[in-house]
């Protein structure tokens, strides 16, 4: 479902190691992305693109099989056969997103288990969205829906990248998100032209989720820095803001058009400069979450640990020690 | 922590204390194979992605949830990553010239414009 | 035909699919690794549907009321499933095991049903066999593979075994009005042949595997499931899956 719409680097770190790199090779793997070739795995790359790559899609792997959490609060309970088959189904989508992007990231030279291990430790990060609670039914409409489709801006602009098994994934990613997005949008006006409880259940959940819709894309460009380089290799493909601004663009008046409502009173489009106006959203309140100081932090990783402790046995019976190890071919 | 979980499914868990270290070890995830999904009686087996498995057997158990569970397909293969043989990246120049050896290729013998040719000549 | 017949024998094999497809369900997104995760919750949405398809069936063709009230809003005792699927999952293990045995039990049943008299089951049947032929691969892969790897692995499936059991011989409880009349009118063989059928499939499996094997005649079917007697799980698990559903039962979700 999700998007690495904001890539987290570590704090401190002195960016420009590129300096390292064979200045012929580094010319003609830059040449070749100008022209909009891919790269793949066996190609020579500058270190900092395989790091920044990994650190991208690893994280957009985490994204996904921590993203099953909050959906999967309500997996026993959705209403109907065909919303149970639906939720169940969208939340297995995640978790076969994530598979794809394990190996996608796997084919740069980290293992899944290292990849893992720096989830569980803290180390490596996740969507900062997924630290917040679905508390009722309409959460997951509000997710289905609006969360999605912010990934799918995210996801689509991602898959024009540079690197080869990253956009195979992320094209067969955004084919699946389609399905997503649609019946997230289906359960999302179930809600809002049904019962009066059922549009206040709506509403009140679009009020808690907007501030962390808003934090989805990241910083505002004026205060991301360093981020030339990884969009001339295309590894970021689109500023914060454009992104932000395309997903208003294409959602808002689809919430509206409801009749509901969105907890800033700013927001609006400028018809002259064709962008979206809105209150700056609490930007310490997202890097508080970041740094583990969200609602739900602690509670996604116990659950993934609780899931990597109690699915050891099963794994560890049929490790094949004596199988040569390979990364993914492509 | 306490299992005090929106998730009911959470909740039945016993989760352990919050600065617990699990590490998972190299190798748990078992091995890759890559995947070859064919669509249709006829067509060729097109490479999709791969899973990670202990064997041949459960990966293609694996693949076919992973990768035909939507779109139509009547086969799969698997095939162990490690088992790949390729060229190197740097000699992709051994392909180069593929194209300019028009004399592999239909469009290399200009039989229409022989025949136009010996047409005019007869007139 | 008795309608009243057929439909004893429509409920007991929808609320079956349900309440096992629910459990199994519980484990996406926590299963022991990705593909597995993916694959299993596969097989509970194909329970879930298998379940809508026999609450439908129900409700077109005998009369019965919409699947969705029907399958979401009855008491506990209305509801005909088999003590065997409302058990917690446990240990992968156990939902392992329980896979195992239920998935050859549903086999047998829905092959037999290729045959039925009554012609929405048989419909059914050849629709969804090629789902079942999956779920007894995926089954007998995974018992065979973990009963033979190892110490641990080989005890925890052991005991998985010894645990389901005789909850498994619970699914063949006989019908307590109906049997009779619905082998005579050709619906489906009946409960004694099924299970005798669904040993010859599970049996050489158990024996490959190296798993020591009760002896079916002298282990106690756990029944009552059928008659809407349950174990104290099932309660629970229907009011967490009702209860976005019971905040309006008119509203439409």
């Amino acid at each position: 479902m999700y998007g690495a719409g904001y890539i987290f680097d570590e704090p401190n770190r002195k960016p420009l190691p590129e300096q390292q790199d064979d200045p012929e090779k580094l010319a003609v793997f830059e040449a070749r992305i100008a022209r909009g070739e891919k790269i793949e795995p066996g190609d020579w790359m500058p270190a900092e693109y395989r790091r920044q790559l990994i650190r991208l899609i690893e994280q957009h792997a985490h994204s996904e099989i921590i993203g099953a959490l909050p959906e999967g609060t309500w997996i026993t309970r959705a209403p109907g056969f065909k919303r149970k088959l639906a939720l169940i189904a969208k939340v297995q989508d995640e978790i076969g997103h994530g598979q794809l992007l394990y190996n996608a990231a796997e084919t740069l030279g980290k293992s899944r288990e290292t990849m893992i291990n720096d989830l569980l430790s803290g180390k490596s990060k996740y969507s900062n969205v997924f630290n917040y609670p679905a508390k009722t039914w309409a959460d997951v409409a509000v997710i289905g829906f609006l969360i999605d489709a912010a990934a799918i801006v995210n996801q689509v602009a991602n898959s024009k990248g540079s690197y080869g098994p990253y956009c195979r994934a992320l094209e067969r990613i955004c084919y699946e998100e389609s399905f997503h997005l649609k019946q997230g949008h289906d359960a999302f006006i179930e809600l809002a032209t049904g019962t009066p409880a059922q549009r206040t259940m709506l509403q009140d959940a679009l009020n808690r989720w907007w501030q962390p819709i808003m934090h989805f894309f990241g910083p505002p460009d004026k205060a991301s820095s360093h981020s030339e380089k990884l969009m001339q290799w295309k590894v970021k493909m689109a500023s914060n803001d454009d992104m932000r601004n395309q997903f208003l663009d294409m959602y808002v008046p689809k919430i509206w058009e409801l009749g509901l409502t969105l907890p800033d009173p700013a927001l609006k489009k400028n018809e002259e400069t064709k962008k979206w106006e809105y209150t700056d959203p609490d930007w310490n309140e997202f890097f508080k979450v970041i740094n583990g100081g969200g609602p739900c932090n602690e509670e996604r990783l116990q659950v993934r640990k609780w899931a990597e402790e109690n699915g050891r046995w099963v794994r560890k019976a049929l490790m094949q020690p004596g199988d040569k190890k390979a990364f993914p071919v492509a | 922590m306490s299992n005090d979980s929106l998730d009911p499914r959470v909740n039945r868990l016993k989760l352990g204390n919050a600065g617990e270290a699990v590490r998972v070890e190299e190798g748990e995830n078992w091995n890759s194979y890559e995947v070859f999904h064919q669509e249709k009686r006829g067509a060729h087996h097109e490479h999709v992605g791969c899973v990670h498995a202990p064997n041949r057997e459960l990966a293609l158990i694996f693949a076919k949830e992973q990768f035909a569970r939507r779109k139509k397909c009547v086969n799969l293969w698997v095939v162990r990553s490690a088992d790949i043989l390729a060229f190197d990246v740097e000699d992709e120049d051994m392909f180069a010239n593929n194209a300019e050896k028009n004399y592999r290729d239909a469009s290399g013998f200009k039989v229409m414009e022989k025949i136009n040719k010996y047409k005019q000549s007869k007139k | 035909m008795n309608p009243e017949a057929i439909k004893d024998l429509v409920i007991k094999m929808a609320d079956d699919e349900l309440i096992l497809g629910h459990r199994n369900s519980e484990w996406t997104g926590l299963g022991p690794v990705m593909e597995e995760d993916i694959a299993f919750s596969s097989m509970a949405q194909d329970k879930i549907g298998h379940a809508w398809a026999l609450y439908q069936v129900l409700h077109e063709q005998l009369n019965g009321t919409d699947p969705d009230r029907f399958a979401f809003l009855r008491k506990e005792n209305e509801y005909r499933c088999s003590q065997f699927v409302e058990m917690p999952n446990g240990s992968y293990d156990f939902s392992l095991m329980r896979h195992f045995l239920f998935d050859h039990a549903e086999t047998v049943r829905y092959e037999s049903l290729a045959a039925s008299a009554f012609e929405p089951l048989k419909t059914l049947a050849l629709k969804i066999r090629g789902e079942l032929k999956y779920h007894t691969l995926h089954a007998n892969a995974w018992v065979l593979q973990l009963s033979q790897a190892g110490e641990e692995s080989h005890a925890r499936m052991q005991q998985a075994l010894n645990e389901a059991i005789g909850l498994a011989l619970g699914i063949f409880e006989p019908s307590e009005h109906w049997e009779d009349e619905l082998i005579s009118g050709q619906i489906y063989p009946g409960e004694v042949a099924l299970r005798q059928r669904w040993e010859e499939r599970i049996l050489p499996v158990l024996t490959q595997a190296g798993l020591s094997l009760p002896d079916l005649g002298r282990v106690e079917p756990i029944y009552g499931g059928r008659k809407g007697y349950h174990t104290v799980h099932l309660l629970p698990l229907l009011n967490e899956m009702s209860e976005v559903y019971k905040l309006d039962t008119e509203a439409s979700w």
